[in-house]
């Protein structure tokens, strides 16, 4: 044989294996989830896992804020295959019924306040006396800007509830309201303290500094250029950083504070999306997603949701310091097979959850499934 | 034959040069941008590309710090336009909104380049720049695309490479507001 007819069937080998390996390429299914940013440092561990159980789907992974994520479906008509939002109330807020009809909660988070070693008191800073450290004069602390991001929001609701929690009227004007120019103002209507948020906010003082994101807080801190910073949980245990952990009655963690929760409204200074109104009500957090109705690919990405529930894609949030809850739905009865037995399974548990039974979701629950069955072990928090 | 192929050819090339860089006709973009100040104006982007441009560097990071460019980005200063309707006072702020229902407030110090900017290797906030707020046209040398946020959309810029938040880089922007 001639060396060029060797060089031939060689190039011609080549080129079938390179076909052959594009081709395998291109039949990946790719599955779009689009997903709340601080569940960043989770999903990028979600991915790997359920890449390597199913070699044949290619999850595009998005993380945008939560409004912003269910914009895609609902105002940008992206093809969109599930939805993962940081607060459960969203979906059916902006989903219901044109794009989805069901969702599931499956974790939670908590609002804390970051600090590093190198914080002005953070040998001394407490759940007792963490108001008046930050009131101290040369501390510096951090905020989102609730205009944009939840966690700023979230954190004005914690400000709000501390009076209550503390007795003492003037922490959110100390803490929050002073700092601003125009002032951040609040009216009472019953027992309900509404915050009128400015349309522009603008820190008049050097004790709050604001910035768009948690990302940037991160950054700040881990320069020392603030000395605390407002954020979830979640995230400062992804950044190894400390953190306080605030009482129950106002880190917006505790489903059995929900109703004084409730007693917070934000009342944004303008609607940035038309697709969601400007109030902002206290709820305890819960992350949920679901499947919009327009799902390409609506089986296989059950069972991305499936992953998600099961006992290893619970375990993966935990180990990567997200919180998580026994799942539960919301009009259960609506979801993928597959995923009733996952309501079903997680059902079982509820009786021995009594704060779960005031919920609306969870008593819709209720009248879905025998709880008879029930193997949850005594004494388990409701948390894992 | 030959001779007809040749003249195609030529009629292709030269359509084809009549074309902007991104292979779409000014005059094919639907685009009409609203502003309002002390009075009403819309103007078409051929009317906006009329108007006296300026380049400069600029990119953005998404809530979870995804880094998109920096790019090379052309457009007319978002205070040329606010003058277009009488132009902004120090107290009011400027609504700019898109389509898609999408809608950011600027305050007149945020149009004339006041935000923080960061640095696209380390995302550390950089030393005040000169910045400014543009309404882009142009990416790269090219139209923006309905995919790059186009045809029109703000964006930074400055002489360097750097950075600002995403949220203001409000895509597909069709009206532009004074509130007194």
């Amino acid at each position: 044989m001639k060396a060029t007819q060797i060089l031939v069937l060689v190039v011609l080998a080549a080129v079938i294996v390179m076909a052959a390996h594009l081709l395998q390429e291109q039949e990946k299914t790719k599955l779009k989830v689009v997903y709340a940013g601080s569940l960043v440092v989770p999903f990028a561990e979600i991915e790997k896992r359920f890449e390597s159980q199913h070699p044949g789907v290619d999850l595009q992974m998005e993380g945008h804020g939560s409004i912003q994520a269910i914009r895609h479906v609902t105002d940008l008509h992206d093809h969109v295959d599930v939805v993962v939002v940081a607060d459960e109330t969203l979906i059916p807020d902006m989903m219901y019924p044109d794009y989805a009809d069901w969702y599931m909660r499956f974790a939670t988070n908590r609002m804390t306040i970051a600090y590093t070693e190198e914080s002005r008191y953070a040998g001394v800073i407490n759940e007792s006396n963490w108001y008046r450290i930050l009131q101290r004069p040369g501390v510096t602390v951090g905020l989102s800007n609730p205009m944009l991001d939840a966690c700023g929001y979230r954190t004005m609701m914690v400000a709000q509830l501390a009076e209550v929690y503390y007795d003492n009227q003037a922490i959110f004007d100390d803490l929050i309201a002073c700092n601003f120019d125009p002032g951040v103002s609040v009216e009472r209507v019953g027992s309900v303290s509404v915050v009128f948020v400015p349309e522009i906010l603008e820190p008049r003082t050097e004790k709050i500094v604001i910035r768009g994101g948690s990302v940037q807080l991160l950054a700040l801190l881990d320069l020392g250029e603030i000395d605390y910073a407002f954020m979830y949980k979640s995230m400062a245990e992804q950044h190894g950083l400390r953190y306080l952990e605030l009482p129950a009655e106002i880190d917006l963690g505790s489903p059995e504070h929900e109703d004084s929760y409730e007693e917070v409204v934000i009342r944004l200074g303008f609607r940035r999306f038309t697709s969601v109104g400007t109030d902002r009500v206290g709820k305890p957090i819960f992350y949920a997603m679901t499947i919009p109705k327009n799902a390409p690919h609506p089986k296989l990405v059950a069972e991305f949701v499936e992953f998600m529930v099961s006992e290893e894609g619970l375990r993966v949030l935990r180990d990567t310091g997200q919180p998580t809850v026994l799942p539960a739905a919301d009009n259960p009865e609506k979801m993928p097979d597959r995923l009733k037995r996952r309501v079903l399974t997680i059902r079982i548990f509820v009786p021995l959850i009594p704060c779960f039974l005031s919920t609306p979701a969870l008593r819709r629950a209720d009248e879905m499934f025998d709880v008879d069955d029930i193997s949850h072990p005594p004494g388990m928090p409701w948390w894992l | 034959m030959k001779l007809a192929g040749l003249v195609i050819c030529i009629i292709a090339i030269a359509a084809t040069a009549c074309l902007h860089p991104s292979g779409v006709e000014d005059g094919m973009i639907d685009c009409n941008l609203t502003l309002i100040g002390d009075c009403e104006k819309v103007l078409s982007l051929g009317e906006i590309r009329a108007m006296p441009s300026c380049e400069g560097r600029g990119g953005f990071f998404t809530t979870i710090g995804i880094v998109n460019g920096p790019f090379k980005c052309r457009g007319v200063p978002l205070e040329d336009l606010c003058d277009l309707v009488g132009g902004i006072n120090a107290t009011d702020t400027v609504w700019i909104s898109a389509h898609d229902g999408y809608l950011m407030v600027f305050t007149r110090d945020q149009v004339r380049g006041g935000f923080i900017a960061y640095d696209p290797a380390t995302m550390r906030e950089i030393s005040h720049q000169e910045l400014e707020m543009i309404l882009m046209y142009e990416q790269d040398g090219s139209l923006l695309s309905k995919d790059t946020g186009g045809p029109l959309r703000v964006a930074i810029v400055g002489d360097c490479e750097l950075l600002t938040e995403g949220h203001y880089w409000v895509q597909w922007v069709d009206r532009i507001e004074i509130n007194k």
